[in-house]
């Protein structure tokens, strides 16, 4: 067995890698360069290393980790929430006549609010601790959630659920075995385009009320110009947001494994 | 709960009726009445929800709930009229609406240009991939912060935001519909002498339009949700910075009303996009 492959570095897959970061090396080694020169005003660009020292600094105080936690916190709980109702609704919407009657027009008005402009609402009506946070959270989530959980249900093959009537199942069993399941990649699919509201939401609410997380520890630095704490901020935000993203999409692989 | 629908035997003719839920039962009422009156009854009965909702709501505030803290949709609906009325809040609403334009505006030149460049060169794939991988996913919104230190307080930063917010789903519709343009029209265009390089210009880019039109109207309400944002957080104008200077002030009912102008102008820069793209592209 070659050696190389075992780790998986093949010499074209090694060109190939090369060839899609270079431009990401160059970027960074520019930015170092302009911020080390001065050419940049520190309080706009500060050197890379900076800020990766800073970030270090945070991470090794648990600052990071703390205000990580509580941003990831707030919008799983809220995206949770807004799951499980969003799916019920949005089931019972597309299979019940009546319920399908009173939510629609309600899901055609609801969805196109910005929801994001609730957020001096709930602070208003809920402090500015975690409870507004999550709740806004659940409902922006909402939304996207119920319509795809609508849609995917209204196209379920109308044969599956015959057969499973003809077969003698009863309606509970129908919806549960039968209709959840068939309508289920449709259903991840607006969870995974709740995701992104749901992080921006409370980044905005964060950094609009405060009470900890990430976007108060970003919002911090511009206004205490410790800009270094800016950048660190932002790559602890791209590393939450890109592991929630591969999280939701291995947990689809794993849901869906029989399709 | 779901057995007036699974407990009756269906044939499946009536299946195909079924397409809007509750026009059955209605369906068999309607026809009785004439018809210009019929649309009327049919919109009227699939509204009776919002009614019962906005009812509710009046009456649980003042009683249930403070009317400080949920003012009655009564209420709000005057005073978001009155806003539009009197003007007060058209200024604001003219600032918005250029931060969005703009933002969307750059989104589309840049967007397009991008993904049928990165569809059709592969250098230039390269070069720009691994910025967009990097920023897929971050939310736009976490974005401000940076912003406000390059471009300070105010329209600059909004339209930022809005252009990256933008942005990706406008170079991902045209990415994928620009790689998938059909073979034969670009052969058959080199066949009937085009130059090469007139290709992207006069094949790939109109090929593609029908996507790139469903990109941007993906990529409205996102710059609704972009802009408030930025409004929120790095602003002194605008509609997102007018609902938060309400809420500090205590001026709940106002700040409901700018809400509901929010919603409204979002709900109708959709639809009316929706409209002005089944007059426009009438050839797909």
């Amino acid at each position: 067995m070659d050696v190389t492959r075992t780790v998986g570095l093949d010499r074209n897959d090694a060109i190939a890698a090369a060839k899609s970061i270079y431009s990401l090396v160059l970027l960074l080694l520019l930015w170092e360069f302009v911020a080390q020169y001065d050419m940049v005003h520190s309080y706009f660009l500060p050197p890379l290393s900076d800020v990766l020292a800073t970030f270090y600094e945070l991470t090794a105080d648990g600052t990071m980790l703390e205000h990580a936690y509580l941003t990831f916190r707030r919008a799983m709980a809220g995206l949770l929430l807004a799951c499980l109702l969003g799916i019920v609704v949005g089931v019972l919407a597309a299979r019940n006549r009546i319920v399908g009657w009173f939510w629609d027009p309600i899901i055609e008005v609801g969805y196109p609010v910005p929801v994001i402009a609730l957020v001096p609402v709930f602070m208003f009506w809920f402090g500015t601790g975690d409870l507004p946070k999550i709740m806004l959270v659940a409902v922006g989530c909402f939304w996207p959630v119920a319509i795809n959980a609508r849609n995917a249900t209204r196209e379920v093959d109308e044969n599956l659920v015959w057969s499973a009537r003809m077969m003698g199942t009863s309606d509970r069993r129908l919806l549960r075995r039968v209709v959840v399941p068939a309508a289920a990649p449709g259903i991840i699919s607006g969870v995974q385009i709740a995701l992104p509201i749901a992080l921006i939401v409370t980044f905005v609410f964060e950094m609009v009320a405060g009470g900890g997380g990430l976007g108060h520890l970003e919002i911090q630095g511009v206004r205490s110009f410790e800009s270094a704490q800016v950048y660190a901020s932002l790559i602890a935000i791209m590393i939450v947001g890109f592991t929630l993203d591969r999280g939701l999409r291995y947990l689809r692989g794993r849901l869906l494994a029989w399709t | 709960m779901c057995g007036n629908r699974f407990g009756k035997k269906r044939r499946p003719e009536e299946n195909a009726e079924r397409m809007s839920y509750a026009d059955f039962r209605l369906e068999t009422v309607v026809e009785t009445i004439p018809n210009p009156l019929r649309r009327i009854v049919r919109f009227a009965f699939e509204w009776i929800p919002i009614a019962i909702v906005a009812g509710l709501w009046e009456l649980a505030s003042g009683t249930a709930v403070s009317s400080e803290i949920l003012p009655p949709p009564s209420a709000v609906f005057a005073v978001s009229w009155e806003l539009l009325v009197s003007g007060r809040i058209l200024p604001h609403l003219q600032v918005s609406l250029y931060r969005i334009g703009v933002g969307l505006g750059l989104s589309i030149v840049v967007g397009v240009a991008l993904g049928v460049g990165m569809a059709r060169v592969k250098p230039i794939e390269n070069f720009f991939e691994v910025f967009l991988a990097l920023i897929y996913p971050v939310p736009k919104a976490a974005l401000v912060p940076l912003a406000i230190l390059w471009l300070g307080v105010g329209t600059e930063t909004a339209i930022l935001i809005v252009f990256l917010a933008c942005l990706l789903p406008i170079v991902l519709n045209s990415y994928n519909a620009a790689q998938n343009v059909d073979r034969n029209l670009l052969w058959s265009a080199r066949m009937m002498g085009m130059p090469a390089w007139k290709l992207p210009i006069k094949v790939v880019v109109p090929a593609t339009i029908p996507s790139i039109l469903t990109g941007i109207r993906q990529a409205i309400p996102i710059a609704f949700i972009a802009l408030v944002s930025a409004e929120l957080i790095a602003s002194n104008r605008g509609v997102g910075f007018e609902i938060l200077r309400h809420g500090q002030i205590g001026n709940y009912t106002s700040m409901f009303a700018v809400l509901v102008v929010i919603s409204g102008t979002a709900f109708v820069a959709v639809r009316g996009y929706e409209w002005l793209e089944r007059r426009v592209v009438t050839w797909t």
